[in-house]
């Protein structure tokens, strides 16, 4: 293979390439910045997915709402221990938590209890409970809730006023980060004891039950056995809690973006030397090198070795950008447009995970074509009687 | 060993070469001699199978040039044709070393024999010490050296000049004449157009042929 390249035949292209430098730094950049947007685009998506899937390993199989009059009510600790009991189900979690009314800001917060024991399904939360432990008088809020907070005088405590009309004075204890326009912009952390205080539940009792089966194949069968052994509840299952992640990750991520960058690269790169061609020099050229003896064919070798080296060059290059970018700045802006409407995680972990199939298919979308569109205009010419360099 | 019959060439209606009949023997320098647009360059392309002559043949070694595909016609002229263009025809922008090699670079050899090529080639020329210079920085009569030493580094039996002197001065030109003077001791074939006096003349020549209105006039 190495002894079939022709050294001089590279080298020849090289300063080819050399020759024409503004316009060929100017393609190697926008090459190797498209196959670096593609690319992030592509490794922020599979590592989301990846995330994604360990997201719903922990999700709950079930949720069990209690209603009245389908209104949703508390359960008691006694129901939690029932469920636990019936065949199937491997663990049960009595969640607490729901909405407070700040109307002096005309917002809503959302109260989430946590206990050093849960396994949550929602990761920031698991981060949080491993990072803080709360006492019971303190809470967590989110960088909005802190600046509605802010907003209105409260920088070290705020008082909630309770069920029955008193004032419950909790402890900002710290502030996390979320985008302003997620869903958990407006999200408080506070013990579960807390949010029983608050909300006037008694301390029996749980805004809903978390279930986790023994057997993904039995949660219809199981949901059929709750529903009959408790009439009054909402059964909420796994794929219904799931549907919203699933619009955001398949829809937001990728397919989207990539098919618009992908269009743009290819109509950019070829459109751009398709138009140009060669020029009178380069086409003058050619001329020469037939009239020396040069083959169509060594003629086209040249420019093959001119599209590789560029090509190539400014591909691996890309993939590196991308590389770097997404694994080692945690892909800003990017990440953003990905998670706009919806999210979680406010750094997200990024677990590395590259999916050469798409490296590889980014491959022969980019580097291929290029190259062809920089032999075909090349053979045109080099096809054409070599003698007008005679005058 | 270079026999033009009967060949006609077109350039869409307008008329190049008027049944053309030549031949030359080996070793033999010819200088083609006419005005402007008599078609001396049209000749010359096609004994370097640059053009297809629209009828008649061209034959150069038993080989018939003028039916030659693409391909073969290329190779042809890498292994035979030396061709000395009017404009030089050299690329500016690479150096006299990059310009000489030019015409060996598709046949990957070996670094050392193309050194030793080269070595011959500029030291035979003078212009060794310019190896490393860009083309573009060279004056008239070292591009025309550089030139000459691109259409001799492949050792050619053929060797074709169009003008060779067309853009030099007196002195220049008479160094060329003694360049051409050298070829010709080394038994090479060699064809000069031209309608510059000073070729007329020469003890050395063997032929000058008149080209005019497509047609060969006289055989001297
Ligand atoms: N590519 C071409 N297309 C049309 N006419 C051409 C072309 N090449 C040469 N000719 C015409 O053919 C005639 C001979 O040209 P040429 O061989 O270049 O003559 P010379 O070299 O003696 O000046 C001229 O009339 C020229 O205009
Ligand atoms: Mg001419």
């Amino acid at each position: 293979m190495i002894k079939d390249i022709n050294f001089y035949l590279a080298g020849y292209a090289l300063k080819s390439l050399l020759r024409d430098k503004s316009k060929n730094i100017f393609i190697f950049i926008v090459f190797s910045l498209l196959v670096a947007l593609l690319a992030s685009t592509f490794f922020l998506s599979a590592s989301m997915r990846a995330e994604y899937h360990q997201l719903i390993k922990n999700y709950p199989d079930i949720v069990l709402t209690n209603q009245r009059a389908m209104q949703d009510i508390p359960y008691n600790t006694d129901v939690v221990n029932r469920v636990l009991n019936l065949s199937g189900v491997s663990s049960t979690v009595g969640r607490v938590y729901g909405k407070y009314a700040f109307s002096q800001a005309e917002t809503v917060f959302t109260l989430l209890g946590i206990d050093a024991f849960e396994n949550y399904a929602n990761p920031l939360l698991n981060k949080l409970n491993k990072k803080y432990s709360l006492d019971d008088n303190a809470m967590l809020v989110s960088s909005s809730v802190a600046t509605i907070l802010k907003q209105n005088y409260y920088k070290e405590y705020f008082n909630f006023i309770k069920e029955d009309g008193s004032r419950q004075k909790v402890q900002i204890a710290d502030t996390f980060y979320t985008p302003k326009s997620s869903a958990d912009a407006n999200l408080i952390v506070m013990p579960n004891e807390l949010v029983r205080k608050i909300f006037g539940f008694k301390k029996s009792e749980f805004t809903d039950i978390a279930i986790m089966v023994q057997n993904r194949e039995e949660i219809g069968f199981i949901a059929g056995k709750l529903q009959e052994e408790f009439p009054n509840a909402k059964i909420t299952l796994k794929e219904d809690l799931l549907r919203e992640y699933e619009n955001i990750y398949n829809f937001r991520s990728g397919f989207f973006l990539t098919v618009f960058v992908i269009a743009f690269f290819t109509f950019f790169i070829i459109i751009y030397d398709k138009l140009s061609g060669p020029n009178s020099a380069q086409k003058r050229e050619i001329g020469i090198l037939k009239a020396i003896g040069w083959r169509v064919e060594d003629i086209l070798k040249a420019k093959l070795y001119e599209g590789i080296l560029i090509s190539l060059s400014a591909y691996i290059f890309g993939i590196i950008l991308a590389l770097i970018y997404v694994y080692i700045f945690k892909a800003p802006y990017l990440k953003a447009i990905f998670l706009n409407n919806y999210t979680l995680l406010s750094d997200y972990r990024l677990v590395f995970h590259i999916d050469i199939q798409t490296v590889v298919l980014l491959f022969f979308v980019s580097v291929p074509l290029y190259i062809a569109a920089t032999i075909i205009p090349s053979w045109r010419v080099a096809t054409l009687d070599a003698d007008e360099v005679m005058r | 060993m270079i026999t033009l019959k009967n060949v006609v060439k077109q350039y869409g209606n307008s008329l190049a070469l008027d049944s053309v009949s030549l031949k030359l023997e080996e070793g033999e320098l010819v200088v083609l001699k006419g005005v402007s647009g008599s078609g001396k360059s049209t000749i010359l392309s096609l004994i370097a199978g640059l053009l297809k002559p629209t009828s008649g043949e061209v034959v150069v070694d038993g080989k018939k040039i003028s039916k030659l595909p693409d391909h073969f016609a290329a190779l042809y002229r890498r292994d035979n044709i030396g061709f000395i263009f009017q404009k030089y025809n050299l690329i500016a922008d690479l150096s006299v070393k990059e310009n000489v090699l030019l015409p060996l670079v598709p046949m990957n050899l070996p670094r050392e024999e193309l050194e030793s090529l080269l070595e011959k080639t500029l030291s035979s020329l003078n212009i060794k010490a310019k190896e490393k210079s860009l083309v573009k920085n060279l004056s008239g009569g070292e591009q025309q050296r550089v030139a000459i030493a691109r259409a001799l580094v492949n050792n050619p039996k053929i060797i074709i000049a169009d003008e060779p002197t067309a853009n030099l001065d007196e002195k220049l030109s008479l160094e060329f004449i003694e360049m051409l003077r050298a070829m010709k001791s080394k038994n090479r074939t060699i064809i000069v157009a031209t309608h510059d006096p000073l070729f007329f003349n020469l003890d050395f020549v063997d032929r000058v042929i008149e080209v005019q209105k497509a047609k060969i006039l006289s055989c001297l």
